[in-house]
Protein backbone atom coordinates (compact mmCIF):
# COMPACT_ATOMS: atom_id res chain seq x y z
CA UNK A 1 0.00 0.00 0.00
CA UNK A 2 1.20 3.66 -0.40
CA UNK A 3 -0.39 5.86 2.22
CA UNK A 4 -1.65 9.09 0.69
CA UNK A 5 -1.59 12.34 2.65
CA UNK A 6 -3.69 15.84 2.19
CA UNK A 7 -2.86 19.45 3.65
CA UNK A 8 -4.49 22.48 3.93
CA UNK A 9 -6.85 23.66 0.94
CA UNK A 10 -6.43 20.10 -0.38
CA UNK A 11 -7.44 18.60 2.63
CA UNK A 12 -10.43 20.81 2.53
CA UNK A 13 -11.51 20.09 -0.55
CA UNK A 14 -11.28 16.54 -0.20
CA UNK A 15 -12.46 16.10 3.63
CA UNK A 16 -10.25 13.70 4.63
CA UNK A 17 -6.00 13.89 5.76
CA UNK A 18 -4.86 10.30 3.97
CA UNK A 19 -5.68 7.40 1.96
CA UNK A 20 -4.19 3.94 1.11
CA UNK A 21 -3.83 2.77 -2.49
CA UNK A 22 -2.99 -0.10 -3.43
CA UNK A 23 0.59 0.18 -5.28
CA UNK A 24 -0.19 -2.86 -7.70
CA UNK A 25 0.31 -1.28 -11.51
CA UNK A 26 1.56 2.11 -10.14
CA UNK A 27 4.81 3.19 -11.17
CA UNK A 28 5.55 7.28 -10.72
CA UNK A 29 3.59 9.59 -8.75
CA UNK A 30 1.47 11.09 -11.92
CA UNK A 31 0.01 7.85 -12.21
CA UNK A 32 -1.16 7.72 -8.07
CA UNK A 33 -2.46 11.20 -9.24
CA UNK A 34 -4.28 10.46 -11.96
CA UNK A 35 -5.79 6.82 -10.02
CA UNK A 36 -6.60 9.32 -7.08
CA UNK A 37 -8.20 11.62 -9.56
CA UNK A 38 -10.66 9.34 -11.05
CA UNK A 39 -12.71 8.83 -7.93
CA UNK A 40 -15.13 11.89 -9.12
CA UNK A 41 -14.98 15.47 -10.08
CA UNK A 42 -13.65 16.79 -6.54
CA UNK A 43 -10.60 14.20 -6.71
CA UNK A 44 -10.14 15.36 -10.37
CA UNK A 45 -10.73 19.53 -9.49
CA UNK A 46 -8.52 19.41 -6.04
CA UNK A 47 -5.77 17.32 -7.60
CA UNK A 48 -5.89 18.63 -11.21
CA UNK A 49 -4.15 22.30 -10.05
CA UNK A 50 -0.92 22.73 -12.03
CA UNK A 51 0.00 24.23 -8.99
CA UNK A 52 0.22 21.00 -6.43
CA UNK A 53 3.40 20.15 -4.83
CA UNK A 54 4.22 16.60 -3.81
CA UNK A 55 6.58 14.93 -1.18
CA UNK A 56 7.70 11.21 -1.74
CA UNK A 57 8.74 10.00 1.92
CA UNK A 58 8.85 13.34 3.22
CA UNK A 59 10.91 15.23 0.62
CA UNK A 60 9.85 17.30 -1.90
CA UNK A 61 9.62 15.35 -5.02
CA UNK A 62 8.29 15.48 -8.40
CA UNK A 63 5.44 13.69 -10.28
CA UNK A 64 7.59 11.71 -12.45
CA UNK A 65 9.55 10.10 -9.55
CA UNK A 66 9.09 6.47 -9.19
CA UNK A 67 7.18 4.76 -6.51
CA UNK A 68 7.21 2.06 -4.56
CA UNK A 69 4.98 -0.30 -1.99
CA UNK A 70 5.34 1.17 1.56
CA UNK A 71 6.19 5.01 0.60
CA UNK A 72 4.40 7.83 1.67
CA UNK A 73 3.55 10.45 -1.06
CA UNK A 74 1.93 13.66 0.29
CA UNK A 75 -0.23 16.30 -2.15
CA UNK A 76 -0.40 20.18 -0.91
CA UNK A 77 -0.42 23.82 -2.25
CA UNK A 78 2.33 25.75 -2.57
CA UNK A 79 3.67 26.50 1.18
CA UNK A 80 3.07 29.72 2.90
CA UNK A 81 5.12 29.48 6.24
CA UNK A 82 7.58 31.75 7.71
CA UNK B 1 33.72 24.37 17.65
CA UNK B 2 31.68 21.60 15.57
CA UNK B 3 28.30 23.07 13.74
CA UNK B 4 25.60 22.73 16.33
CA UNK B 5 21.92 22.92 14.85
CA UNK B 6 19.02 22.92 16.46
CA UNK B 7 15.31 22.76 15.23
CA UNK B 8 12.47 23.37 16.70
CA UNK B 9 8.51 22.80 15.58
CA UNK B 10 6.03 23.77 18.24
CA UNK B 11 2.36 25.17 19.27
CA UNK B 12 4.26 26.77 22.12
CA UNK B 13 5.02 30.28 22.11
CA UNK B 14 9.00 31.20 22.40
CA UNK B 15 11.36 33.70 23.78
CA UNK B 16 13.71 35.88 21.50
CA UNK B 17 16.19 37.03 24.44
CA UNK B 18 16.18 33.24 25.61
CA UNK B 19 17.42 31.97 22.01
CA UNK B 20 19.72 34.89 21.95
CA UNK B 21 21.37 34.04 25.51
CA UNK B 22 21.20 30.45 24.16
CA UNK B 23 23.06 30.93 20.65
CA UNK B 24 25.62 33.03 22.34
CA UNK B 25 26.35 30.44 25.56
CA UNK B 26 29.78 29.43 25.59
CA UNK B 27 30.70 30.55 21.87
CA UNK B 28 33.21 33.14 22.01
CA UNK B 29 34.71 31.75 19.23
CA UNK B 30 31.60 33.34 17.11
CA UNK B 31 31.79 37.41 17.20
CA UNK B 32 28.66 37.23 15.25
CA UNK B 33 25.05 36.65 15.83
CA UNK B 34 21.80 37.34 13.40
CA UNK B 35 18.67 36.63 14.42
CA UNK B 36 15.26 37.49 12.25
CA UNK B 37 11.75 37.09 14.33
CA UNK B 38 8.41 36.82 12.64
CA UNK B 39 5.49 37.90 13.94
CA UNK B 40 2.01 37.44 13.00
CA UNK B 41 0.51 40.88 11.01
CA UNK B 42 -2.67 42.04 12.08
CA UNK B 43 -3.67 42.66 8.13
CA UNK B 44 -3.85 41.13 4.95
CA UNK B 45 -3.61 42.76 1.78
CA UNK B 46 -6.92 42.24 0.13
CA UNK B 47 -7.69 41.54 -3.17
CA UNK B 48 -8.77 45.48 -3.81
CA UNK B 49 -6.28 46.84 -2.55
CA UNK B 50 -8.14 47.46 0.61
CA UNK B 51 -6.50 45.77 4.34
CA UNK B 52 -8.70 43.04 5.90
CA UNK B 53 -7.73 43.13 9.69
CA UNK B 54 -6.75 39.67 10.60
CA UNK B 55 -7.47 38.14 14.29
CA UNK B 56 -6.01 34.22 14.29
CA UNK B 57 -3.54 33.14 11.86
CA UNK B 58 -3.81 29.28 11.82
CA UNK B 59 -0.64 27.62 10.76
CA UNK B 60 -0.79 24.19 9.47
CA UNK B 61 2.18 21.84 8.88
CA UNK B 62 3.77 18.16 8.04
CA UNK B 63 4.46 16.89 11.13
CA UNK B 64 8.36 14.90 10.34
CA UNK B 65 8.44 16.52 7.06
CA UNK B 66 8.74 20.25 8.73
CA UNK B 67 11.71 19.08 10.72
CA UNK B 68 13.57 17.41 8.18
CA UNK B 69 13.27 20.19 5.77
CA UNK B 70 14.10 23.08 8.36
CA UNK B 71 17.38 20.53 9.40
CA UNK B 72 18.06 19.85 5.35
CA UNK B 73 17.51 23.88 4.79
CA UNK B 74 20.30 24.59 7.91
CA UNK B 75 22.89 22.18 6.54
CA UNK B 76 22.44 23.62 3.18
CA UNK B 77 23.59 26.77 4.77
CA UNK B 78 26.38 25.44 7.17
CA UNK B 79 27.61 24.23 3.99
CA UNK B 80 28.00 27.39 2.35
CA UNK B 81 28.85 30.03 5.18
CA UNK B 82 31.20 29.11 8.00
CA UNK B 83 28.90 28.64 10.60
CA UNK B 84 28.81 27.66 14.49
CA UNK B 85 25.07 27.48 15.31
CA UNK B 86 21.94 27.80 13.75
CA UNK B 87 19.09 27.63 15.83
CA UNK B 88 15.22 27.25 13.86
CA UNK B 89 12.06 27.07 15.47
CA UNK B 90 8.71 27.26 13.74
CA UNK B 91 5.09 27.63 15.64
CA UNK B 92 1.89 25.94 14.14
CA UNK B 93 -1.55 25.69 15.42
CA UNK B 94 -3.38 28.94 16.01
CA UNK B 95 -1.48 32.18 16.52
CA UNK B 96 -2.72 35.79 17.42
CA UNK B 97 -1.69 38.95 15.87
CA UNK B 98 1.53 40.27 17.02
CA UNK B 99 2.78 36.62 18.50
CA UNK B 100 6.00 35.25 17.26
CA UNK B 101 5.70 32.32 14.06
CA UNK B 102 9.64 31.66 13.35
CA UNK B 103 12.75 32.18 14.64
CA UNK B 104 16.15 32.17 12.87
CA UNK B 105 19.29 32.74 14.46
CA UNK B 106 23.04 32.31 13.36
CA UNK B 107 26.57 32.27 14.94
CA UNK B 108 29.72 32.87 12.92
CA UNK B 109 32.90 34.51 13.03
CA UNK B 110 32.46 36.78 10.47
CA UNK B 111 29.47 39.08 10.21
CA UNK B 112 28.38 38.65 6.85
CA UNK B 113 28.41 34.86 7.01
CA UNK B 114 26.04 35.09 10.28
CA UNK B 115 23.54 37.94 8.14
CA UNK B 116 23.95 36.17 4.84
CA UNK B 117 23.02 32.74 6.05
CA UNK B 118 19.84 33.90 8.42
CA UNK B 119 18.30 35.59 5.01
CA UNK B 120 18.59 32.47 3.11
CA UNK B 121 17.61 29.76 5.49
CA UNK B 122 14.29 32.36 5.45
CA UNK B 123 14.27 32.43 2.31
CA UNK B 124 13.98 28.57 1.38
CA UNK B 125 12.01 27.96 4.34
CA UNK B 126 9.20 30.42 2.68
CA UNK B 127 9.24 27.81 -0.03
CA UNK B 128 10.36 25.02 0.85
CA UNK B 129 9.21 24.02 4.34
CA UNK B 130 5.75 22.58 4.97
CA UNK B 131 3.66 24.91 6.40
CA UNK B 132 0.30 26.73 5.21
CA UNK B 133 -1.20 29.86 6.75
CA UNK B 134 -4.65 30.35 7.17
CA UNK B 135 -6.42 33.48 7.74
CA UNK B 136 -9.44 34.32 9.65
CA UNK B 137 -10.30 37.83 9.62
CA UNK B 138 -12.16 39.89 12.96
CA UNK B 139 -15.67 38.74 13.04
CA UNK B 140 -15.42 36.03 10.27
CA UNK B 141 -16.16 32.38 11.17
CA UNK B 142 -14.47 30.99 7.84
CA UNK B 143 -11.01 31.62 7.35
CA UNK B 144 -8.63 31.42 4.09
CA UNK B 145 -5.70 30.24 2.67
CA UNK B 146 -2.66 32.46 2.42
CA UNK B 147 -1.89 32.27 -1.37
CA UNK B 148 1.25 31.72 -2.22
CA UNK B 149 3.55 34.35 -3.72
CA UNK B 150 5.60 34.75 -6.92
CA UNK B 151 7.92 36.96 -4.96
CA UNK B 152 9.21 34.48 -2.49
CA UNK B 153 10.04 31.79 -5.28
CA UNK B 154 11.96 34.57 -6.93
CA UNK B 155 13.57 35.09 -3.71
CA UNK B 156 15.30 31.77 -4.02
CA UNK B 157 17.04 33.10 -7.36
CA UNK B 158 19.24 35.77 -5.69
CA UNK B 159 21.38 32.50 -3.80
Amino acid sequence: MIKVLFFASLREQLEREAVEVDATGLTDITQLRNRLAEQGAVWQSALGNDQLQVALNQQLSSMDAIIRDGDEVAFFPPVTGG
Amino acid sequence: MPLEISISVQAEGFDPGAEYQLLRSENSADGATAMFVGNVRDFSPGATGDHQSVAVLELEHYPGMAESALTDIARQAAARWPLGRVRIIHRYGPLAAGEEIVFVGTTSAHRQAALDACAFIMDFLKSRAPFWKKEIATGAEEGSWVEARSSDADALKKW
